[in-house]
């Protein structure tokens, strides 16, 4: 596991696996080829879970669709236009061809919807929501990080990592509610005026757009933040103790000069394959923000398909996010590879 | 474990990951240090003998007894299981009749339960009669939050089975003998971090939920109030919690593999059954401690969660999560109704954190930075 590199916890734990993969010299062929193996390997698996667990959903969906009194000729080819007359591989297979055209089948409640076509309403939300909150724990995040670094043992030091271990163990939904309440009792108490819940219109930004999305982006953004800024600090401090920014401070360059140009961009590389792991944590928020804001996004889209029991809708936007999320490891394993020359030293 | 066992392996002192025996390990007394504190000084000024070195646990549970944060943490988590353990029969003791306009008298062992609705006592304050105030329709928030926690403890106490009990199996059998097990491993566990683990639970909790409300409601125990599904809410953070336990164990199983006293008990014609029996799983405990620890925290947050979004507990059974999502309205009439549980669940998920940091600490002083 890439991205779990630097972080002590984990280190620790796995004990020297997490450093085999370190160090052995990769060819960058050798590397995207193996890389690549197992991303088919992993979304091969994803989906097959996904798949198999809508397979063995209880009830009979067809059934439900026509209500008690049904011709059985109709029910015949109503499951035979779902496709859920065919074995369970043959099933697999159209759930995969189909989904590599991003046609996720039909809907079970709304008679034929397709899946797409209700996912594609909240995905504009989710997208920004998520897009704008790995920019801004990123963008917040890593600068904290370093001035820890940099203050590191002093009062600024400690409040900075007190509050990112909070924000780091605390629950989204708490955070969200927290975040909620403080914002309501303003207005009650002082009369700010500040939405709480919806979202403007997505991907535009009049100040009234910015006011009913800054604060769940905010909220979204504070688990990885956190992630993002112990990590930065530790890796900043163990860049600042090697030998060649002794020598850099050795020869007489000014502090700036070490900080930026020979500690901060050592102290990045490992930061880049955090990525993946925010996408992970960005995915399971998602559904807690959209509760508690009300925002009408994919997560939304999911708990009202599991209280109709529309399984291919819940089925698509598993494996949407889960393959978005595998698909963000991807990168930032590329990203590595290209940000750390040593990986391609063969 | 008994003593018994112990003895089979006196070279373990030696290894790295001493620290993890449990009971006192007889070994040569020139191999350990003794620190200064504790050689006993007597009334009379003469130094006593000591009666015997301390063991690498006994060294790993003062270096926590230091750890002020863990302390506190831990006393936090106590009362988080002394609470809704103990809380409730006391609760429903106190208090005199309660003359209700809609249910005639009743007495503290019925407006004192958790389900008990009292209508025309919405949204109040606390006062005597109820300690932390009651809910939209009624209800004793404390008795609500007493049987929320009591929700938490059961399903961190199930995961945490099936977790420990899968992970240690798989990892240790992964690390010791490799082979397909081990690639076995390595894929699922490719997969399932690929995964992220709540949304399998929305999803498998989303599908099967209603279905399992009705096969395990005549359930003893668990089947009443809502609670039914929460076996499966329980499976499946399990199954999302156990590759990451496997992964540990296959780690520290393949550190201690290579060291001599397994060795030692190979070369004398020990089973490999035996020594994984004997000489590995007793040196998994420490890790097995830190990330059972830290793996509650996460259950703890999952189930709250999965609650939150109407998959887990169902009404009329109580939740911390379902509490929050039933006063999520409240926020500007009665802020105090969300803050309650969130309060009590930002606690336990802190404390479950910290003490897990100071665990860690404490097993494997070095891992400080």
């Amino acid at each position: 596991m890439y991205h779990e590199r630097g972080d002590g916890l984990s280190s620790y734990l796995a004990g020297n696996d997490t450093l085999e993969q370190e160090g052995e010299g990769y060819s960058m062929i050798q590397f995207l080829v193996k890389r690549f193996i197992g991303l088919i390997f992993v979304v091969i698996g994803v989906t097959f879970i996904t798949f198999i667990l809508g397979y063995f959903a209880p009830g009979d969906p067809i059934r439900t669709l026509l209500g008690e009194h049904f011709d059985p000729v109709i029910y015949a080819t109503l499951k035979h236009s779902y496709g859920l007359d065919l074995p369970w591989y043959q099933q697999y297979f159209n759930f995969l061809t189909g989904l590599l055209r991003l046609d996720f089948g039909t809907s079970f409640h709304y008679q034929g919807r397709a899946v797409w076509d209700i996912l594609s309403q909240g995905l504009p939300f989710s997208l920004e929501l998520g897009f704008w909150a790995l920019i801004i724990q990123f963008v917040i995040g890593v600068p904290l990080g370093i001035v820890s670094a940099l203050k590191a043992n002093t009062w600024i030091d400690t409040t900075n990592m007190t509050i990112a271990l909070a924000l780091f163990s605390m629950p989204t939904f708490v955070i969200a509610v927290f975040f909620q309440v403080i914002i309501v009792q303003l207005h009650v108490h002082g009369g700010l005026s500040w939405p709480v819940s919806n979202w403007g219109v997505p991907w535009h930004y009049t100040w009234t757009d910015i006011q009913f999305k800054l604060g769940p982006i905010l909220v979204l953004a504070a688990t990885g933040f956190a992630y993002l800024t112990r990590l930065a600090r530790n890796q900043m401090l163990e860049v600042l103790r090697q030998d060649y920014v002794r020598t850099a401070r050795a020869k007489g360059l000014r502090e700036p000069a070490v900080v930026y140009r020979h500690a901060f961009r050592n102290a990045m590389i490992p930061l880049v394959t955090v990525f993946g792991l925010s996408l992970g944590l960005l995915v399971a928020g998602v559904f807690f923000i959209e509760q508690v804001f009300n925002i009408p996004g994919v997560g939304q889209v999911a708990l009202v398909a599991i209280s109709d029991r529309d399984y291919p809708v819940i089925q698509a936007t598993t494996v949407l996010l889960a393959v978005g999320v595998v698909v963000g490891n991807l990168i930032s394993d590329l990203l590595y590879s290209v940000v750390d020359p040593r990986i391609k030293a063969a | 474990m008994d003593t018994k066992e112990q003895k089979a392996e006196p070279a373990s002192s030696h290894m790295m990951f001493s620290d993890t025996n449990v009971a006192p390990v007889p070994v040569e007394p020139e191999l350990l240090e003794v620190p200064a504190s504790e050689v006993i000084t007597t009334v009379d000024g003469q130094p006593k003998p000591q009666k015997k070195p301390s063991t690498p646990l006994q060294d790993s549970l003062r270096r926590l007894r230091r750890d002020h944060r863990a302390m506190a943490s831990l006393v936090v988590i106590l009362l988080f299981f002394v609470i809704p353990l103990t809380g409730p029969v006391i609760y429903q003791h106190i208090g005199g009749p309660y003359h209700s306009l809609l249910n005639g008298t009743i007495g503290p062992s019925v407006y004192h339960n958790p389900f008990h609705q009292e209508l025309d006592r919405q949204d109040e304050g606390p006062s005597s009669q109820y300690w932390l105030g009651t809910d939209a329709i009624g209800r004793d928030l404390l008795a609500r939050l007493m049987q929320g926690m009591l929700v938490s403890i059961s399903v961190a106490l199930l995961v945490e089975i099936v977790d420990i009990g899968l992970g240690v199996l798989v990892g240790t059998l992964a690390g010791f003998y490799g082979g397909w097990i081990d690639q076995f491993l390595a894929r699922f566990t490719d997969i399932m971090f690929a995964f992220p683990g709540l949304l399998f639970a929305i999803m498998l909790t989303g599908i099967f939920g209603a279905a399992a409300d009705q096969a395990l409601s005549s359930l003893p125990l668990v089947g009443a109030n809502g609670n039914a599904r929460l076996v499966l809410v329980s499976l499946a953070l399990a199954f999302t919690a156990w590759p990451l336990m496997a992964r540990y164990v296959r780690g520290q199983t393949l550190q201690l593999k290579e060291h001599q006293f397994v060795e030692a008990a190979r070369t004398s014609g020990t089973s490999n059954t035996r020594i994984i029996w004997r000489h590995i799983i007793p040196n998994l405990f420490s890790i097995v401690v830190v990330a059972s620890t830290l793996n509650i925290a996460g259950t703890v947050i999952g189930e709250s969660g999965l609650s939150f979004l109407g998959l887990g507990v169902q009404p009329p059974g109580s939740s911390i999560g379902l509490m929050i999502n039933d006063a999520l309205n409240l926020t500007d009439t009665h802020p105090w109704e969300v803050l309650l549980p969130s309060i009590a669940l930002t606690l336990v998920v802190l404390a479950l954190s910290f003490l897990g940091d100071g665990l860690r600490d404490a097993f494997d002083p070095r891992s400080k930075d």
